[in-house]
């Protein structure tokens, strides 16, 4: 499997743009672990997925909305969707207690620095979904005042098409970024090993429901309920 | 005489005919207005600047007076084509005035001239002003000598340019792309830094040092981006300031260059938790331009749709409310509910938040075939709950305690402010749209409209519950009453138009492609429609020069004058009771910045 590997350089300029941290593909690190030292291979393999197992499945996320695309998130928090299923129900308020931060909404450039404020303090390992339109991309919304697409100045791990997208899609895209944390290698402790966090290079979802969607030939007519 | 010359007729004799523009002439001389004939509504009159101030104060100490300033904002007139009877102008500022004795509406219009964008800043008559001024200075550049802090309240203090102008560009995409680098994102947060002083602030008193603390922009009970910076005594809040334009999505210059038509989608975005409730008014506006009448299928439809959208809205709000004070199960409750409102939402519209489903001269489509019994079923299901809420929540007396006597203001004091809707009728004072001015077909219907009795925290709560109990009463009514017939007018402006009929004439396929692809074209002329909408009133106030997009489109919330009422409720209040305050106003910033 392919992945990406970042690093953050700690005397970056300033006048660096964000999203901090140079990127580049590289392939899986285990792999040439496997070959050297089948044990340690193994022990390593062991070690990350015992890691990502928990971390995936107690994803906490951060209180944070910005507009319409949040009410349909927090729709996913209540009792008809239940995110508790997905362990990620523990909403908090302060982002240094944050795993995940959800940009639903519109990306104004006056939220825009704080968005990143908000992003900076919180600690790693941390992942942020694009929830809806607006913030994949600036949606509708191309107009002065929008940042178009939040990933023009945040990483983003997951984008959830919609305007707004369903809380069921709000799901689904918490299950797309388990699946993704399940295949990340990040070092085991700031003093073993490589100091990089290599991400997994995911299918992308429109190519691999490409075939279904198209073979859809009957819609429901809406005049019926 | 066709439809179109009888109704500018009437227009005409609406606003000539209204008894204020006597009363104005006979104190200031017939010379001193220019009286333009529009479909708002009301009369609209071009006053000169110099005269402003003192018509102002006229206007607001006659025998019924004009107690509210609804709204004031400015259209760049440059570009326009069709100005006739009307004074030359580059800028216009307007006034909307309200009474509520005379039970109607008047607008000032002041013409400005490129060279000298001044006027005299009117928050000495009403307080009110000190917002709508800020976002005129800061969307088309005018002066307000006299204002008492005259800066940006929408876009960022580091700023360039006036977004409203016309030569000031719409999209994202004719900029540069947006980076944001390390050094740039210091010097952004560092201009948002309060400086307390320009804001008129001490910092010490004699016995205390006050602390400055920074409420939002993201607060878990802000309601979104809001920030509001608190001067503090200990726990009390001397004073406060409310700092908004964290959401401003340019809703305003957006009408400007979507079609009539392709428009509707970006109203539903506005009151983001009102869904349909907010294509009510721009439609109706649509239509008066277009001088169509809407069949009662439609209006009835309207009024169904809306009004389940209200409750909508209102269980949220309910939700929220009781989490802000520390209830965390009502909003498990109150989002169930809301899922099987969406069960009958989704059904007939196809979407759930956003559904964009009026058209111009109807709706989207007809009600499907079962829509009665899921109507009935969401009602039996409704009743029972709501008798609930109030029994679990609203008798609670942890909840009592934490509202009762908090945050209370009176009718004058929200007259001076603008307030409306349920927060104004909290303070005792019935005024109800629906039933003042109805529209749509309200009068045909039978409802209540609570009022409260303190106007304080607890009494908006109640507001809300009750009017969930009326909304369901009318909705029972459409379900009774549906009348049949077509859900889309018969008029060659209606768009799209009948999908049945194109599909047999050539003439309507014409008119089909030509909307879809280029959008009606309306005669050039003003129109104006407010509602009763979930939060407070609100209205468009559209502008058309004859073309396929509106001129200037005028989008007035009633958020934003319940956000900018904070202070003067609060000041002297305790922290916790601005949190239940900020809960119990019911608003989304959407319906704040646009
Ligand atoms: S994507 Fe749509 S629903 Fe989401 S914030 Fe943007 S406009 Fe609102």
């Amino acid at each position: 499997m392919q992945y990406k590997l970042t690093r953050i350089d700690p005397n970056t300029p300033e006048q660096t743009r964000y999203p901090l941290g140079r990127e580049r593909g590289v392939e899986d690190p285990m792999d040439k672990h496997v070959h050297r030292n089948v044990f340690t291979g193994k022990l390593a393999d062991i070690m990350n997925s015992a890691v990502n197992w928990g971390r995936k499945n107690s994803i906490w996320p951060y209180n944070f909305g910005l507009s319409c695309c949040y009410v349909e998130m927090t729709t996913a928090f209540t009792a008809p969707h239940d995110i508790a299923r997905f362990g990620s129900e523990v909403l908090r308020a302060s982002p240094r207690q944050a795993d995940l931060m959800v940009i639903s909404g519109t990306c104004f450039i006056k939220m825009a620095p704080i968005i990143q404020q908000l992003y900076d303090q919180m600690l790693e390992p941390k992942w942020v979904i694009s929830m809806g339109s607006c913030s994949n991309s600036g949606g509708m919304y191309d107009i002065y005042s929008v940042v178009q697409g939040v990933d023009k100045f945040l990483p983003v791990d997951v984008y959830i098409p919609g305007c707004p997208p369903r809380p069921e899609a709000f799901l689904q895209g918490l299950q797309l970024l388990q699946d993704s944390i399940q295949q990340e290698r990040r070092p085991l402790s700031w003093v073993v090993g490589d100091q990089g966090v290599y991400q997994a290079e995911m299918p992308s979802q429109r190519e691999r429901h490409r075939d279904d969607r198209i073979a859809v030939k009957e819609l429901r007519t809406p005049d019926q309920v | 005489m066709t439809t179109d010359t009888a109704l500018s007729n009437t227009s005409r004799a609406a606003g000539e005919h209204d008894p204020v523009v006597d009363e104005l002439r006979s104190r200031f001389g017939a010379e001193a207005f220019t009286l333009q004939p529009t479909l708002t509504g009301m009369p609209v009159v071009w006053v000169a600047r110099e005269q402003l101030l003192e018509v102002l104060q006229f206007l607001r100490s006659l025998a019924r007076p004009y107690v509210m300033l609804y709204d004031l904002h400015g259209i760049d007139e440059r570009l326009r084509v069709h100005r006739e009877e009307q004074p030359p102008a580059d800028f216009t500022v307007f006034y909307q005035l309200m009474s509520f004795d005379r039970n109607s509406d008047l607008m000032l219009k002041v013409a400005l001239h490129e060279a000298d964008l001044r006027l005299p800043t009117i928050t000495g008559i009403f307080p009110n002003a000190n917002w709508y001024e800020r976002e005129v200075f800061d969307m088309f550049g005018i002066d307000f000598a006299g204002h008492p802090h005259l800066t940006r309240v929408l876009m960022p203090p580091t700023w360039n340019g006036h977004p409203l102008r016309k030569d000031y560009p719409a999209r994202a995409t004719e900029f540069d792309p947006y980076t944001l680098t390390m050094e740039g994102q210091d010097k952004e947060q560092e201009a948002l830094r309060f400086d307390p002083e320009s804001w008129g602030m001490q910092r010490h008193s004699e016995e205390t040092d006050f602390m400055f603390l920074n409420l939002g922009p993201n607060h878990p009970s802000a309601h979104g981006v809001f920030r509001v910076v608190l001067q503090l005594d200990g726990e009390e809040v001397v004073d406060c300031v409310p700092d908004i334009g964290y959401h401003h999505r340019g809703a305003e210059k957006m009408a400007e260059r979507q079609s009539w038509h392709s428009y509707i989608p970006y109203t539903d975005r506005i009151d983001y938790t009102g869904g349909v409730m907010n294509n009510f008014p721009y439609v109706m506006a649509v239509e008066k331009l277009a001088g169509i009448t809407v069949t009662p299928r439609a209006q009835m439809i309207r009024v169904m749709m809306a009004e389940m959208f209200r409750i909508n809205s209102h269980l949220l709000f309910l939700g929220t409310y009781l989490q802000d004070l520390g209830a965390m199960t009502p909003v498990f409750y109150t989002f169930s509910d809301r899922q099987k409102a969406y069960n009958v939402i989704e059904a007939v519209t196809g979407f759930r938040m956003h559904p964009a489903w009026f058209r111009i001269g109807g709706v989207a489509h007809d009600l499907p075939q079962g829509w009665d019994r899921l109507v009935r079923e969401f009602i039996d299901w409704m009743n029972p709950r709501l008798d609930e809420y109030e029994r679990a929540m609203m008798d609670n007396s942890l909840v009592r305690e934490r509202t009762v006597d908090v945050a209370a203001f009176s009718t004058q004091n929200a007259f001076d402010w603008g307030v409306t809707g349920p927060n104004l009728r909290a303070t005792g004072y019935q005024y109800d749209l629906r039933k003042a001015r109805p529209y749509s077909g309200y009068e045909q219907f039978d409802f209540d409209v609570p009022v409260g009795t303190n106007g304080d925290a607890f009494d908006r709560g109640m507001m809300r519950l009750e009017e969930m109990r009326q909304s369901v009463r009318i909705i029972k009514q459409c379900l009774e009453n549906m009348p049949g017939g077509d859900y889309k007018a018969d008029h060659p402006l209606t768009t799209p138009p009948p999908r049945e009929k194109m599909l047999k004439h050539i003439e309507t396929l014409i008119t089909h492609f030509l909307q879809v692809s280029w959008g009606p074209v309306l005669k050039p002329n003003e129109s104006f429609q407010m509602i009763e909408a979930t939060k407070g009133l609100n209205s468009y106030y559209l502008t058309s020069d004859g073309n396929t997009m509106s001129y200037r489109t005028r989008i007035r919330t009633p958020s934003y004058p319940h956000l900018q009422h904070i202070p003067s409720v609060m000041n002297g209040g305790f922290v916790p009771d601005l949190i239940a305050h900020l809960g119990s106003i019911d608003f989304v910033m959407a319906d704040v910045d646009r």
